[in-house]
C-alpha cells in the first residue's frame, strides 16, 4: 500500500465509467483521489497524476468477508502477501481472514502478530477475525475483550460448524458485550456426514451425501439464538434456498446479514459427477433448484451480499478421490468475472447489484468503503467489462491453483484495484501515466 | 413498623428500612440487652453457609435467644427430610423464628406457609437475601453519613447478577433507598430479559466509573462459571470486570457479599483498602440480623433516637 517515493498523492481516474449503487452515480466521470480519500467526483478533472479510464467501469472497491489466508501455517499454501495480491487482482480492496489456522486464532497474542505482518505485507485492508472458541472446539468462549483490543475485528468458528445451541447462545451473548460481529458457518455435525450434497448426483456416484438439513437446521438454531441474544450475525455461504428463506424471515426479527458465494451461486452438483477432488467444497455444491433459490435471494436482498470462502489447498489435497480431497475452492480472481459472465451477462442479475453485492454491502457490513461518496476512503475496482479470458494456473497469482472455474472462458477482468488512493494490483499498462 | 417477614425486602418501604437500621444501631451501642431473651431461634440451614450461620448465630446469642442450629450435615436434613418436613418439626418444638438458608428460589416463602413461627430468608437459591442487603444498607449508611445520605448516590451491581441471590436483594432495597443502580457484566452473566428490569447496563467497570458510580457492590463469581462457558478466563473477567487499585483513585467505595475471590472480583491489593466497606458489611451482619430477629419475634420496642 505504500506510496514509492516521490510519487504525488493525488492521483485523477479520468473518463469511467462510475457506477456506485450507494450514491446513485451511474455515468462517465473524472475522480479526484487524493490523500487516501474521494476528494472529488466530476467532469473535467485534471491533475499532476491521470489514469485513462475510457472504457473502463469504476466500482466502490469490492469487500470480501470471508478468506483462508492460511498464515500462520500453511505458507505452502497462501501467505499474507500472496493472498493479498489474489484478492487484489479480483479487485477486492479488503478481506477478513478467517481464524483456521495453525495456530488457531484465539489468543489476543496471534491477533496482535497477525495485524503487525498485515501492516507490512497486505496489499488490501484485511482485518482479522479470531475464534468464538478456544481451538474452534465450540466449548470454552475465547478472551473476546482482550481479543477486540489486539485488533480482531470480529468472531467466528468458521470450518467447524456450530457449537451447540447452549455453547453458541452464549458465545452470541459474550459476543454482543465485546462488540464483536460473530460470523457463522452454520453446519450441524450430527448430519453433515458426507462429503457433497446428498442429492441424486452423490447417490448415482456413490458418494456419502450430507442433506441439506445440516445447513438448515444449523442456520435456524443460529437465527433464532440471534434474534433472542440481540447479537450481531452474519451467516456467510448460504448455500441453500430454504437457509436463504430463514435469513429472509428473520431479517427484521434479528440483527442479521448473510452472504453466498460466487460458487454457489454459479455451479450445481451435477460437477460430482465428475468425481474429481477439486470439486469437493464445504457447505457442497447444490442441484439447481438451491442455486436458484439462493441467486433469487441475491437479487432481493434477502443475502446482503457475496463473499468468497478463497479456500486455497495444495495440488497433493485436491488431487485425490472426492471422498479424500480437502474441501474448497480459491475465489478472490474469478468471483467479479464468474458472476458478470453467469448472472449479468446471463441476464438474471442486474450489474448495478452485482456491484451492491460485492462492494457497497459488504464495505458497509466491515464499516469502511463501499461508497464513491466524497469522503470515503479512496478504494476503488477499475473493470474491463469486455475482456474475455480463460482462467488458467497461468492467470492465478494465488500460491494455489484449486479453482473450479479451470478453464473458464469468462468475461469482464479487473484492470485495477485501488486502496487508499494507491494502486495495488495494476493492468491498466499504457493508460498510466503521468501529464506532461 | 409494618415489616414483619424477611422473606424478601421487595414490599418493604423505605421507612421500614430506616426501622430496622434504626434498631440494628441500637443493637450495636448496647441499648437492646437481652432483647431475645427466653426464645429460641432455629438455624436450618440446607446448603453450606460459614459467614451467614455464623453471623445469625452471634446475632441471636447476643441478645440472649436460645440457638438451635441443623445444618445438611448429620441432621434430618443430612437424611433427606423435606423442606416442609423439617419447618413444621422445628415450629412445634417451639422456635420462635426459623432461619432458613436453601439451595432453591421459593424455599423460604414455601416454608413460612407452613409454621406459624417467623421464617427468615438466610439465602434460597438465587432468589433472595434479604438480610444481605439490610446489612449492606446499614454499612452504607455508616460510611456516607446516615441512610439519608443514600439517596440520589449511585451504586453499580457488578458480576454475576444472572446467578446471584445478592443482587435480587440489594438491587431493590438500594433502589427503596433512593439510590441509583447500574448493572455491569458480560451478558452471559445478566437475565436475557434484563432490559425489563430498567436499569442501565454498562459494558465494563471502568464504564461505572465514567457513569459515576461512588459504590462498586462487586458480586462473587462462582468458580464453576469460571470454567470458560460464560466467562472465557480469569484475566479477562479481573481486568475488565474486576477491581483494581487503579479504579479507587476517584474515591469510590468497594462492597462484596463475602466470600471474596482475590484476583478475580477484586485485586488482592484492594479487599482491605480504607475504600473497602468489606470488612464493614461483616461486623454490620451480627447487629442487622439481632435487629432482623427481634422485629421478627415481635421483640422490637420503640427505640429512643
Amino acid at each position: 500500500m505504500n506510496r514509492r517515493p516521490g510519487e504525488p498523492a493525488e492521483l485523477v481516474i479520468r473518463h469511467a465509467h462510475v457506477l456506485d449503487p450507494a450514491t446513485g452515480l451511474d455515468g462517465v466521470r473524472d475522480v479526484r483521489l487524493s490523500s487516501g480519500r474521494i476528494a472529488e467526483v466530476g467532469e473535467g478533472l485534471r491533475g499532476a497524476r491521470e489514469l485513462d479510464a475510457d472504457g473502463l467501469h469504476l466500482f466502490p472497491g469490492f469487500v470480501d468477508v470471508h478468506a483462508h489466508w492460511r498464515t500462520p501455517g500453511r505458507e505452502d499454501e497462501e501467505t499474507i502477501e500472496s493472498g493479498s495480491a489474489a484478492a487484489a487482482a479480483g479487485g477486492f480492496t479488503g478481506v477478513v481472514m478467517m481464524p483456521n489456522t495453525d495456530p488457531i486464532v484465539d489468543r489476543p497474542v496471534i491477533v496482535s502478530g497477525l495485524v503487525r505482518r498485515i501492516e507490512q505485507e497486505s496489499r488490501v485492508r484485511a482485518r482479522v477475525s479470531a475464534a468464538l472458541h478456544v481451538g474452534l472446539a465450540g466449548e470454552r468462549l475465547t478472551e473476546m475483550r482482550l481479543l477486540r483490543e489486539a485488533g480482531a475485528f470480529c468472531v467466528s468458528d468458521d470450518g467447524l460448524g456450530t457449537a451447540s445451541a447452549g455453547v453458541l447462545r452464549n458465545g452470541m451473548l459474550y459476543a454482543r458485550s465485546a462488540g464483536l460481529p460473530v460470523i457463522l458457518h452454520c453446519e450441524d455435525h450430527s448430519l453433515a456426514t458426507g462429503v457433497v450434497h446428498d442429492g441424486v448426483a452423490a447417490s448415482l456416484a456413490g458418494l456419502p451425501g450430507s442433506p441439506a438439513s445440516a445447513e438448515d437446521a444449523a442456520t435456524a438454531t443460529a437465527l433464532v439464538l440471534a434474534a433472542e441474544t440481540g447479537a450481531k450475525v452474519h451467516i456467510t455461504h448460504v448455500s441453500t434456498a430454504l437457509s436463504a428463506a430463514l435469513v429472509g424471515f428473520f431479517k427484521r426479527r434479528a440483527d442479521v446479514t448473510a452472504d453466498t458465494t460466487p460458487h454457489h451461486l454459479t455451479l450445481t452438483d451435477d460437477l460430482v459427477s465428475t468425481l474429481e477432488g477439486l470439486y469437493r467444497v464445504n457447505p457442497p455444491l447444490r442441484p439447481d433448484e438451491d442455486r436458484a433459490g439462493v441467486e433469487g435471494a441475491l437479487q432481493s436482498g434477502v443475502l446482503d451480499f457475496v463473499a468468497t470462502d478463497h479456500a486455497p489447498h495444495a495440488s497433493e489435497e485436491k488431487e485425490l478421490p472426492l471422498e479424500e480431497a480437502a474441501p474448497g475452492f480459491l475465489g478472490h480472481e474469478t468471483a467479479f468475472a464468474a458472476l458478470y459472465t453467469e448472472l449479468v451477462l446471463g441476464a438474471r442479475l442486474s450489474l448495478s447489484r452485482l456491484v451492491e453485492a460485492m462492494g457497497c454491502a459488504p464495505g458497509r457490513w466491515v464499516g469502511e468503503g463501499g461508497s464513491l461518496a466524497v469522503g470515503s476512503p479512496a478504494d476503488l475496482t477499475l473493470v474491463d467489462l469486455s475482456e474475455e479470458w480463460t482462467v488458467g494456473r497461468g492467470t492465478l497469482i494465488s500460491r494455489s491453483s484449486n479453482s473450479p472455474f479451470l478453464g473458464r472462458r469468462l468475461t469482464g477482468r479487473v484492470v485495477g484495484t485501488i486502496v487508499g488512493g494507491e494502486l495495488v494490483h495494476d493492468r491498466t499498462g499504457a493508460r498510466f501515466g503521468a501529464r506532461a | 413498623m409494618e415489616i414483619k417477614s424477611f422473606l424478601t425486602l421487595e414490599d418493604a418501604s423505605r421507612e421500614d428500612l430506616r426501622a430496622v437500621l434504626d434498631l440494628a444501631r441500637a443493637h450495636a451501642d448496647g441499648r437492646m440487652p437481652g432483647a431475645l431473651a427466653g426464645k429460641t431461634v432455629c438455624l436450618a440451614f440446607f446448603e453450606p453457609s460459614t459467614r451467614t450461620a455464623v453471623s445469625f448465630e452471634l446475632a441471636a446469642k447476643r441478645s440472649g435467644a436460645d440457638v438451635i442450629s441443623l445444618s445438611d450435615k448429620g441432621s434430618a436434613i443430612a437424611k433427606g427430610e423435606s423442606l416442609i418436613d423439617t419447618v413444621v418439626t422445628l415450629d412445634r418444638l417451639g422456635a420462635d423464628a426459623v432461619v432458613l438458608r436453601h439451595p432453591a428460589a421459593g424455599a423460604a416463602a414455601l416454608a413460612s406457609r407452613h409454621t406459624s413461627a417467623p421464617v427468615i430468608n438466610a439465602g434460597d437459591g438465587c432468589g433472595q437475601h434479604p438480610t444481605q442487603a439490610l446489612l449492606d444498607l446499614y454499612a452504607m449508611s455508616e460510611a456516607l453519613g446516615g441512610f439519608d445520605e443514600l439517596a440520589g448516590r449511585r451504586v453499580a451491581i457488578v458480576g454475576d447478577v444472572l446467578h446471584s441471590r445478592v443482587a435480587r436483594s440489594v438491587i431493590p432495597a438500594f433502589k427503596r433507598a433512593g439510590m441509583e443502580v447500574a448493572l455491569v457484566a458480560p451478558r452471559t452473566l445478566l437475565p436475557p430479559n434484563v432490559e425489563a428490569w430498567g436499569l442501565p447496563i454498562l459494558p465494563t467497570l471502568d464504564d461505572a466509573l465514567d457513569w459515576r458510580a461512588e459504590v462498586l457492590y462487586m458480586l462473587r463469581l462462582q468458580k464453576e462459571r469460571m470454567t470458560g462457558a460464560r466467562v472465557p478466563s480469569v484475566g479477562e473477567y479481573a481486568r475488565y470486570y474486576g477491581v483494581a487499585r487503579r479504579h479507587l483513585q476517584s474515591g469510590v467505595l468497594v462492597m462484596h457479599p463475602g466470600p471474596v475471590n482475590r484476583g478475580v472480583e477484586i485485586s488482592g491489593d484492594v479487599v482491605l483498602d480504607p475504600g473497602s466497606l468489606i470488612p464493614d458489611q461483616v461486623a454490620a451482619g451480627v447487629c442487622v440480623r439481632s435487629a432482623v430477629l427481634s422485629v421478627a419475634t415481635g421483640s422490637a420496642y420503640e427505640v429512643a433516637a
